[in-house]
């Protein structure tokens, strides 16, 4: 093991103090690093713990920790005795100038060999999570298989840890510095998905007449819930990069697409966008948008009015399965709905969403729904 | 031929002494690949299949990549018998050394298992062309789809069985790039930049290689299989490929002769200025023998039947969008001079004014009144559509003469659709009256 940090208990007959921090003589013997726990909990740092048998004497004693080639959060570095805490006290902690390192004022009522725990920060050593998971034909459930990758590039080798994340059983793993090593953490075999299609009318292109030769997607996501019933809901899925595949019925599979997702606490969705799907086309126009019930000043300037509005989406499904599509509209400020033909959910002020069920396409062409809407925006200021 | 993808089988055997270790290498053969190739981003899925022979307890497996494009992080292999007594689990990343990783299978079982081994990889790509070919009547039109395979790889894929998805997939980072890394996840704290425009990225990225056909000695051209799979079209070839790096190869996707073709010319100021545009226009149905899957984009080359000895004239070419089932198709191939439209602005007034108490003019009416003439001086009979925009939606209209279909689009804009036979002109008229200032609440109050 090429262990950079150094721990010296150190039976400390001088220190030469004498104004010149470099100048320190130190007698030493090296603990061996016992066992070591690297916990992963946090996503954002790194705790190690890592216990060793300093041979304490009677008295005073000093003990050096110093590392060098790793970035150690020094105040984060705590010392914990473990065989005789009413017997051993850490005085003081001083830090030597210039020098990656601390030192350890420990006083002790007898000469022990003692096991101490020592935990600290340590930087560039983390984890990721990764999803991959595998739709079947029908696209009902997934396969969905979780990723640990340790990274370790703290400058450190670790030959032997307990490793800790924020759930589960921990494990035994070795892992150098440099390396990164992917290890299988979580297998649910039928994980019920939702596929769901969104067209936004304030993200995509109203008219694809209008567009070139571009298609306007309508994008596709897959959504999981974090529940038992999808043999998911032991614990929170962390967020990461999450592949897609499909079974094509032939014994192999294709990549539908990927997406990240963010942490998913038990019982929330996670949803994942694969892609646009081109064969569901929405052809969106405004009929009418006049000003009605102007109120004028005295110098007949207008100062207050409303809109009568009309907004037609025709929707065509040239898929030849079903699908429901997620509508989304926004109206903003004050207004009333005239008349709408759909029903629609108002999900804030301005915001409203449909579920337009739309059957598989015909011989005789696709299948054709239309969203008609009238609305009133109401004292709209010019 | 550069083979440059390795797997070494891995035997472990320890010594009485831990340091005394003896590596038993095997380099089990590829027996089949089978290629997914992705047009929308640079990407193909890639799943071949080993035997190897596994001893019962540890085994150790290495693979390396070296000079590939290869995205070591999708890489999985999967046991395709003993699945229950054989557990990968665990895919390590060596310190210090890339391109290789080293998978550890604990088996409970000896001998010989096979295996199938998927990962992603940037540099094979394909697309879609198109050639048309117009009757001498111009009625209807040989169409021929072609795709092309480009494999820039870096690996010679023998044998390949070869699948191009159509569609349009998500994607975070380009697969070229997690491939250049130094390390296969990054390092913690890297700040990994994220590809932008991916998806444009994959159209722009195949370079054009030398082109030859790699002659199979079958009689037919391949049939390429056509499925839906989710929101993608999967194309299997026939049979296997073998494409090496470098090359590229261009196989038939389908061949219709006769599909029924309208000559559609369209004149759209705000579009097009003042050419007439024409399209060739059909439908992906039935009727006009296509319809079984959608056509993805492509560029299509339009030639014109000359005479009867099969001579050709080249009329244009049009981008090509991906055209659904059941969808109709409009290709532009480009402003023509043979069809004329001339809209005429024959008179311009201004009436109805209103004042405000200061007596400033706060409404009126414009009123203009349009002659247009439309002129077809070709041998065929043509359908035209003149779309007008107002710039407003305060107006109305008054028509005469001929002005065939006559529609609505939106709130500003109106359609005019006309039919016209050989060697034949029509003259319609309309009066446009637009409504400003206060004039605008007389419109709404007529209007409710």
């Amino acid at each position: 093991m090429r262990s950079k940090l150094i721990i010296l208990s150190a039976i400390l007959v001088l220190l030469a103090s004498v104004g010149i921090a470099s100048a320190r003589i130190k007698l030493v013997a090296l603990p061996e690093r016992a066992a070591t726990v690297i916990r992963l909990d946090n996503p954002t740092a790194t705790l190690i713990e890592e216990e060793r048998v300093l041979t304490l004497q009677k008295g005073l004693n000093k003990v050096d920790f110093s590392w060098k080639g790793v970035l150690i959060d020094v105040d984060s570095i705590r010392l914990r005795v473990l065989d005789h805490p009413d017997n051993v006290t850490l005085l003081s902690v001083s830090y030597p100038p210039n020098e990656a390192a601390l030192v350890w004022q420990i006083s002790s009522d007898s000469d022990y060999a003692e096991t101490v725990r020592i935990s600290y920060l340590l930087s560039n050593i983390d984890r990721l999570v990764t999803y991959k998971a595998i739709a079947d034909k029908a696209e009902s459930k997934v396969d969905l298989k979780s990723y640990l990758v340790l990274r370790n590039f703290s400058g450190e080798d670790f030959e032997r840890a307990r490793v800790l994340l924020d759930y589960g059983e921990a494990f035994e793993q070795g892992i150098d510095h440099e390396e990164t090593k992917q290890l299988l953490f979580l297998s649910a075999g039928e994980v019920p998905i939702t596929k769901v299609w969104t067209f936004d009318a304030a993200k995509l292109p109203w008219d694809p007449e209008r567009l070139e030769n571009r298609n306007v997607g309508i994008p596709v996501s897959y959504r999981i819930v974090n529940d038992p019933d999808s043999e998911l809901g032991k614990y929170a899925l962390w967020g990461g990069k999450a592949r897609l595949f499909q079974d094509d019925g032939h014994g192999s599979t294709i990549f539908l697409g990927e997406d990240v997702t963010a942490l998913v606490p038990v019982g929330e969705k996670m949803e994942l966008y694969i892609g646009d799907s081109r064969d569901i086309v929405v052809t969106q126009r405004k009929m009418k948008d006049a000003r009605i019930n102007i109120r004028k000043n005295d110098d007949g300037k207008i100062v207050l009015y409303d809109t009568d509005e009309e907004i037609t989406a025709k929707i065509e499904n040239f898929k030849d399965s079903a699908a429901v599509l997620t509508m989304i509209q926004h109206i903003p400020w004050q207004w009333d709905m005239a008349e709408c033909n759909l029903e629609y959910t108002k999900k804030n002020a301005d915001t409203l969403e449909f579920e337009i069920t739309l059957p598989a396409r015909t011989e005789s062409g696709p299948a054709v729904k239309e969203l008609k809407m009238h609305y009133n925006r109401r004292n709209v200021k010019p | 031929m550069k083979y440059s993808l390795s797997i070494l089988f891995v035997v472990v055997i320890f010594a009485a002494t831990a340091t005394a270790k003896v590596d038993l290498v095997t380099l089990p053969s590829r027996d089949t690949v089978q290629l997914t190739i992705y047009n929308s981003a640079d990407l193909t899925l890639v799943r071949e299949s080993r035997a190897l022979t596994l001893k019962e307890g540890t085994n150790s497996l290495q693979f390396s990549w070296e000079n590939t494009l290869i995205d070591p992080t999708s890489l999985e292999m999967l046991p395709k018998a003993d699945a229950d007594k054989i557990e990968i689990a665990e895919l390590t990343y060596p310190p210090r050394v890339r391109n290789l990783g080293l998978w550890n299978i604990d088996s409970g079982v000896s001998g010989k298992v096979p295996v199938e081994i998927t990962y992603l990889t940037s540099g094979l790509g394909w697309r879609a062309f198109y050639m048309g070919t117009l009757s001498e009547d111009e009625e209807t039109m040989r169409l021929q789809g072609y795709v092309r395979v480009t494999n820039n790889s870096g690996e010679d894929y023998e044998n390949a069985q070869t699948r191009l998805i159509v569609g349009r997939v998500h994607i975070l980072d380009e697969i070229a790039e997690l491939a250049r890394r130094q390390y296969p996840y990054g390092r913690p704290g890297e700040i990994v930049p994220r590809a932008e425009g991916v998806e444009r990225a994959g159209l722009a990225r195949a370079k054009v290689v030398a082109e030859r056909m790699v002659s199979d000695l079958a009689a037919t051209p391949k049939e390429i299989r056509k499925e839906g799979l989710s929101e993608y079209f999967l194309y299997t070839i026939e049979g296997t490929e073998t494409i090496p790096t470098g090359w590229s190869k261009r196989l038939i996707s389908f061949d219709v002769d006769e599909v029924p073709v309208v000559n559609l010319y369209k004149y759209e100021e705000h579009r097009y200025g003042s050419s007439v545009v024409r399209f060739l226009s059909f439908k992906n149905d039935q009727k006009h023998k296509l319809g079984d899957t959608p056509i993805p984009g492509g560029q299509l080359r339009v030639y014109r039947t000359v005479e009867d000895s099969g001579h050709l004239s080249y009329v244009g070419q049009s981008g090509f969008k991906y055209i659904p089932v059941g969808e109709d198709v409009e290709l532009n191939i480009g402003p023509v001079a043979d069809v004329v439209v001339e809209p005429r602005l024959m008179e311009f007034r201004t009436e109805n004014y209103r004042f405000d108490n200061d007596g400033d003019i706060s409404g009126w009416d414009e009123v203009r009144a349009f002659e247009v003439e439309v002129k077809n001086t070709r041998e065929i009979p043509v359908k035209i559509e003149i779309r007008r925009d107002f710039d407003t939606s305060y107006w109305t209209l008054q028509k005469s003469g001929d002005y065939g279909e006559f529609e609505k689009v939106d709130a500003q804009t109106v359609k005019f659709v006309l039919g016209l036979k050989t060697r034949s002109t029509k003259k319609f008229g309309y009066v446009l009256r637009t409504y400003h200032g206060v004039r605008q609440e007389d419109w709404t109050k007529a209007s409710r």
